[in-house]
This record gives structure tokens, sequence and C-alpha cells, in this order.
């Protein structure tokens, strides 16, 4: 999970979250009318959109095949049984191939699941809930 | 030279350090002028300014310092009177709104809080929550990705479920979130997160309201949540925070 430092104020703050800042002070604070406003024509910083409809074909087939390779990562040829496949996909997540947010949801599908399938692979049954952080060296350890 | 105006306090407002940079290139030198009990931090107003990053930081930079020093009113970037006495005009013709709006802001800061979902583990989320999906997915799987109907479907299902997980997500952050601020304002929607909201939040307390995001971090693993505070309170500049939201999401409920 990406983790953004909050701001100081003063400072200036970094460019982290700039781009965050900056659309509050492009867009909000007090407006006077017997003010003129500077031109904002051109500008690039701002990326507003209004949530464009996102119900079109190409966002429908866009997500079908997210899922298709979230499954084919899981790499199964074995029986469609549901466990199965949840504890496969834990098994891609926990394995690192990708990145930490997706562990850490790995994970969490994996406490989920637990509780109904505990007879789990030996490195779920290692990792525990709410303890995701430390997960990782975790693991590198049991594997020594 | 007309008066580029960056926010409005108090005239008993400590003030800010020597040699304070505006916007403008060079940098024009920030000012206060004072009208009965309100002041403006001003600056002389550069010849055709544009919304560059850097003069859009600077206009931050100088509300950051004047918050640290007492309430102050921002300004939306841009805003430039024809001279000084516009300003103080403005001042005084509006000096009991504006001195309520200090009154309702002292010591309290802006937090804004942006969340998106990091797609792969919403995915998998929504489909390990919905068996009718996972079993459509194995089926166009098995298939060899499915016809392109079986894909429309799928995927018609798979975006209704990440939306309903959006519109949940935003509401339970929301839920953790709110007891530990003053007020709230919804931002606009759009495509960049699920949900964009600014908290009002008292100084004293800020740490309990960065502890809620902690917990809202722990226990949405699924969400990316981007917080910048403290800020100058943007969002929170007119009493009604409800006309800020643009859209049924945000049931506008003040905890006042």
């Amino acid at each position: 999970m990406t983790v953004v430092p909050a701001q100081q104020s003063g400072g200036g703050g970094g460019s982290s979250g700039l781009y965050d800042v900056l659309e509050l002070v492009l867009d909000r604070g007090l407006v006077i009318d017997a003010f003129i406003r500077v031109s904002l024509v051109g500008i690039e910083i701002l990326k507003i959109d209004v949530r464009v409809v996102v119900a079109s074909v190409d966002t429908y087939l866009r997500f079908a095949e997210a899922c298709n390779r979230l499954d084919l990562e899981s790499g199964s040829n074995k029986s469609p049984g549901l466990p199965e496949i949840v504890g496969e996909v834990t098994e891609s997540g926990a394995r690192g191939k990708s990145k930490g947010a997706l562990s850490g949801a790995a994970e969490t599908i994996s406490d989920a699941f637990k509780q109904s399938r505990e007879e789990g692979r030996e490195k779920e049954t290692e990792s525990r809930p709410r303890a995701r952080k430390s997960t990782a060296s975790r693991r590198k350890e049991e594997q020594e | 030279m007309s008066t580029y105006v960056y926010g409005i306090t108090d005239s008993s407002h400590t003030g800010l350090p020597e040699g304070m940079e505006g916007v403008g290139d060079p940098p024009a030198a920030v000012r206060v002028i004072k009208e009965g009990d309100l002041a403006a931090v001003v600056s002389d107003a550069p010849e055709g300014l544009k919304p560059k990053r850097k003069h859009l930081l600077a206009h931050q930079n100088v509300l950051a310092e004047a918050g640290a020093a007492g309430a102050v009113l921002p300004m939306r970037f841009g805003s430039v009177a024809p001279d000084d006495d516009t300003v103080t005009g403005v001042l005084a013709e509006r000096s009991d709104h504006y001195k309520e709006r200090l009154r309702a802001l002292e010591g309290k800061v802006e937090y804004n809080v942006k969340a998106t979902h990091d797609e792969e583990a919403v995915l998998h989320r929504v489909m390990s929550e919905n068996p009718e999906l996972r079993a459509l997915a194995e089926a166009n799987r098995q298939s060899g990705g499915g016809s392109y109907d079986d894909k429309l479907r799928l995927g018609e299902m798979v975006v209704g479920a990440v939306k309903a997980q959006e519109g949940e997500d935003a509401a339970e952050l929301r839920r953790i979130l709110e007891p530990a601020a003053a007020d709230v304002s919804v931002g606009p929607e759009s495509t960049g997160w699920l949900t964009n909201v600014s908290f009002l939040v008292d100084r004293k307390t800020a740490e309990d309201f960065l502890a809620a995001v902690e917990e809202a971090r722990r226990s949405h693993p699924h969400v990316e949540l981007r917080v910048n505070g403290p800020l100058p309170p943007y969002s929170f500049v007119e009493p009604d925070p409800s006309q800020h939201a643009e859209s049924g999401v945000g049931q506008e409920t003040a905890l006042e």
C-alpha cells in the first residue's frame, strides 16, 4: 500500500501529494465577486474530469481480461472447487510476484477463508491476521 | 498595480515571517493590509500570472504560514483585486460574515483524503466475496477466455461489483474518519479516486484523526489512502459544506 506521509504546514511540503493539494488550491477556497480571477486556461495540472460513464464495452472487456489474468496467475489446471481457487490465488499473491498491496489483500482473503479451511498450506497457516507489515520478513525467516 | 489576495485573517493575526515571498517571477513581497478587525494577506499582482506550479505552491506556502499563526480564510488561487482599496472595501462590506467564518475555523485545519482501489487487490476481493462471479470467471477461463458476449457479461458484473465496493468503501472510510473531525466536505467525483473528502480537524485532536486514518488503512488494505494536511481550510470557507458536494454520494451531515 502506498503511504503518503502527511505534509507539514509551513515548509511547503515535498512533491508527494502535491497534485492532491493543488487541486484544492485551484478548486476550493474563497471566491469574492469583486475580484477578478486569473485565467486558468491551459492549465495542465488539473485533470479533474467528471466521472465518465464507467459502463462502457471497453471497460467491461478490460475487467473481464483482468479477471482472466487474475485466475491465470493462480496457474490452475486442477478442479475448480471453490476453496482451491482461493487458496491458489492466495499462494500466488503471497509468493511476492506482485506488489505489496496485492499480497496484503491476498492475505486478507486467506484470513477470511482460513476458518473454513484449516488444513491449508504451511505458508498460510504461519501468516497471522492483523500483522501484515512484518509478514514479508517473517516469511523470509521461515523459509530459511 | 492590481492586488493579489491570498487570504483573510483577523487584524490581530500575528503576521507572517519577514521576507515572505508570494506569487510571481521574481516573487512579489507579501504584505498585510488592515480594515477594522480584519486583514488581508496580499502582494502586488504580477502581470500575466498563469497557474503554474511554482505560483500555486507560492499561494499555498503563504497560506500555510499565515495559517500557522492563526485562523485564515484561504482565497482560491488567482484572486486579483484592482487595487488595495477594493480589498479593504470588501473586508468592510462583509466584515460580519468573515469574522464569523474566522471564529468558526479558529484552531482548525483541513485534511484532504483521497482513496483509490488497488485494482488487483479489489478484484481479488470482489471475486472472493461473490460466488456467481467466480463461477462465471472460471467458466470463461475454461473455455479459453470465453466468447465476446461471455466476456462482456463477466466484465459488466465485475464492474458492477467493483463500483459497489467503491461505494461501500467510501462510506466506510467516512464512517471511520468522520468522528475524529469537526466537519466534512465532499469533493468532486472523478475517475481518479473512489472518494475525495476533506475533513475539518481541530489542531489539538489532529493525532486522533491521523490515528483514525491508520485504522482505515489497516482495515481496508485493498484501498490506497492519500492524506494531505494540515492545510488551510480551503473547503470550509463557506458556512454550508453541502454546497461542495456535487453528487448524491455524500449525505452531508455535519457533526455539529
